[in-house]
């Protein structure tokens, strides 16, 4: 098979991952060799769903000797079969990235005859492409789980970012759905890799020349609504890996049927709106300083599917409001819906020069179609004051369909977790 | 209120700012255009003067350095009409230091910043668009048509990524050019552009890429509205993934 074929099918079986993000490191290139990354990130073209290419993504091989349920490459699921022997890869990555097409590489792999023979050759990759090659791009390696942990500490030295996915929310949902695959198999490399990256921040401050270990930090996926658990189990776990094991990113990708399995549960379409509102939910955790606990309870255990997570929460704790924009601390401000960070910022900014009138409002930005109903404006309130809830609820689900419509807003799509 | 004209030139531009911060007790009051040179026209004039324009620049860069790189990015834009938003926000970006970004409530602040913030949008989405081809000799040249002038900053960036590569950037609509090769950075103007030979595995290389590109996005969700909006129509012209659509 030349080239191109394999291209063609691992990096289509390597589509459905979510995380494309080539942010959230700094490397200066070898001055002999190729390549430096960018604290900011740099998407190096849009694909026709309309998603950010910057990596390079694909699969080492997708022949899968593990036969989890939810996935195309499942060993029991006739797909055509390809592995890249690591000279393609490394030509592939140096090529594109001459040209400029792409910031690195993104490789992960099904399991091929082991997960240590599957990982060993991907590390391999890495490597020939960091000390032969010079490579100095971006490099995010899937962590294959079960592998030796030698193998992980050395894919996190020549990484930038690495990721163990978690796959599915429970014990209990992976033990049914991907047998092969145990808990202490993924979460036993995130703590390992968690306290590599502690370890190697510690030991940088006392010298620049000690190792970096995976700056661009790690980050995990997982796959929503193959399984039973609820939102707010969700959340939980992702506060957890968030506080605990220092992740930076947790992926959400809503569950699409690729093949029928009596153990997988038939959906009309895929949950977008759901996957959406982790999404949201997840940057109130995130960013806002909410907690999983104030965004969702026991008792209501589900994101609303008609108001995102922070509109939710304001909704149900009137007495939070109204916020008064030349007053509240960053904080608050924060909480009201409709301002966001940048928002937020650009008030707490203009309001060291003059108090912010309604107009001014308006002139640095900050679009008050939602906020109006939980801010005054030196005291002044552009609506009626004192409105209950429920009419608040109605009012916002009526006037105004204030969100962008829902065809643009998942980019994050993603079919099940077709990686190891 | 007083009103000062200058040459249209970059330099002129600064220097003349300068001097009015030096010389006018409130430069907020007063205003600067270009000279155009017709009969009538009122103003006093101000001379050309290219190291109080540089000295202007490292001022504002150890007194605000946000509010410099504003500066800069807005001159990448070229905007003519726009000297006296330019002169109040570089007087308040003395005043006030690097807050000045945040007073938006303020249409000079808010004029410049507009301006800056697309032209320093386009810098960064050129540094992900821009593609280079393998010449014949080993060479790589990107041709390009950005709306602002950003091939210094663009190639600066180049030049710290693909250091090891010989590579040229070309302005088409500017006939400018920026060229790197064995650590060392030059710019010039190309009267005569000749389009050089392909290298021989170029095209192959070319047909991978627009491989990847077409299997990357997942089929049933096309978007063509989205992708056009990251990634607008005006620069398809250059991307080998978008040529023969
Ligand atoms: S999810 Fe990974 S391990 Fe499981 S079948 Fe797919 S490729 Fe193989």
């Amino acid at each position: 098979m030349d080239t191109l074929a394999k291209l063609q099918i691992l990096s289509g079986a390597a589509r459905y991952d979510a995380s494309c993000a080539s942010s959230g490191s700094k490397r200066e290139g070898p001055s002999s060799g190729t390549g430096n990354t960018s604290s900011s990130g740099i998407c190096h073209s849009w694909a026709d769903d309309g998603r950010c290419i910057s990596l390079l993504k694909i699969l080492l091989s997708n022949d899968c000797i593990y036969d989890c349920a939810y996935c195309v490459n499942r060993s029991t699921n006739p797909v055509e079969r390809a592995s890249f022997t690591a000279r393609e890869v490394i030509d592939l990555t140096l090529d594109f990235y001459r040209r400029n097409y792409i910031e690195g590489l993104f490789l992960s792999s099904a399991v091929m005859q082991s997960p240590d023979q599957t990982m060993e050759r991907m590390v391999r990759v890495a490597e020939a492409l960091r000390t032969e090659e010079q490579f100095g791009g971006y490099i995010h390696m899937k962590i294959i789980p079960g592998c030796s942990s030698d193998l992980v500490r050395k894919a996190g030295l020549y990484a930038d970012r690495i990721s163990v996915n978690i796959e599915l929310p429970s014990q209990a949902s992976l033990q049914r759905l991907a047998p092969q695959k145990h808990k202490h198999a993924i979460l036993e490399p995130m703590a390992l890799i968690g306290r590599e990256i502690a370890t190697s921040l510690v030991e940088r401050k006392a010298s620049c020349r000690a190792p970096r270990f995976a700056p661009a930090g790690q980050s995990t996926q997982m796959i929503i609504g193959a399984s039973p658990e609820n939102d707010f189990q969700i959340l939980r776990l992702s506060q957890g890996l968030y506080k605990k094991m220092n992740l930076k990113r947790v992926y959400y990708s809503a569950y699409v049927p690729v093949i029928a399995d009596n153990r997988l549960p038939v959906l009309a379409a895929p949950p977008l709106l759901r996957e959406h509102r982790l999404y949201q939910a997840d940057w109130l955790l995130r960013f806002y300083g909410f907690s999983a606990e104030e965004i969702l309870s026991d008792d209501a255990p589900h994101l609303d599917e008609s108001f995102d997570p922070k509109t939710a929460w304001a909704l149900r704790h009137p007495e939070f409001f109204p916020v008064e924009i030349n007053g509240a601390d960053y904080a608050t401000l924060l909480r009201v819906p409709g301002i966001g960070v940048l928002s937020a910022k650009r008030i707490v900014a203009a309001r060291r020069f003059s108090r912010i009138t309604p107009d001014g409002l308006k002139k640095i930005g900050v679009v008050i179609k939602r906020a109006k109903y939980f801010i005054t404006c030196s005291g002044r309130s552009f609506e009626k004051p004192d409105q209950p809830p429920a009419l608040i609820r109605q009012r916002l689900l009526l006037g105004e369909s204030s969100e962008a419509p829902m065809s643009i807003l998942p980019k994050q799509l993603v079919l099940p977790g077709l990686i190891a | 209120m007083n009103r000062y004209l200058y040459d249209g030139t970059a330099d002129g531009l600064l220097s003349s700012i300068a001097w009015i911060l030096e010389e006018e007790p409130d430069p907020e009051k007063v205003t600067l255009a270009k000279r155009m040179d017709t009969l009538f026209e009122e103003g006093f004039t101000i001379g050309t003067d290219a190291t109080l324009a540089e000295s202007l620049f490292f001022r504002l860069k150890q007194h605000a350095p946000d509010a410099a790189h504003t500066l800069y990015s807005f001159m990448l834009a070229e905007k003519e009409g726009m000297e006296t938003s330019l002169l109040h926000y570089v007087s308040l970006a003395f005043k006030h230091g690097d807050k000045v970004k945040g007073y938006l409530t303020h249409p000079a602040v808010r004029d410049i910043v507009n301006v800056a913030q697309k032209a320093g949008r386009e810098l960064h989405r050129m540094k992900g668009l821009l593609r280079f081809e393998k010449l014949q000799d080993g060479a790589y040249l990107a041709k390009m048509e950005p709306d602002y002038n950003i091939i210094h900053p663009l190639a600066d960036h180049f030049s710290r990524r693909l250091r090891a590569q010989h590579w040229f950037l070309y302005d088409v609509k500017r006939r400018m050019a920026a060229r790197w090769n064995n650590g060392t950075l030059q710019f010039g103007t190309i009267e005569q552009f000749t389009t050089p030979a392909l290298s021989e595995d170029e095209k192959k290389v070319q047909a991978l890429w627009q491989a990847f590109f077409k299997t990357i996005a997942i089929p049933d969700r096309k978007n063509p509205r989205l992708q056009k909006s990251n990634m607008p129509m005006k620069y398809w012209k250059y991307l080998v993934e978008k040529q023969g659509e």
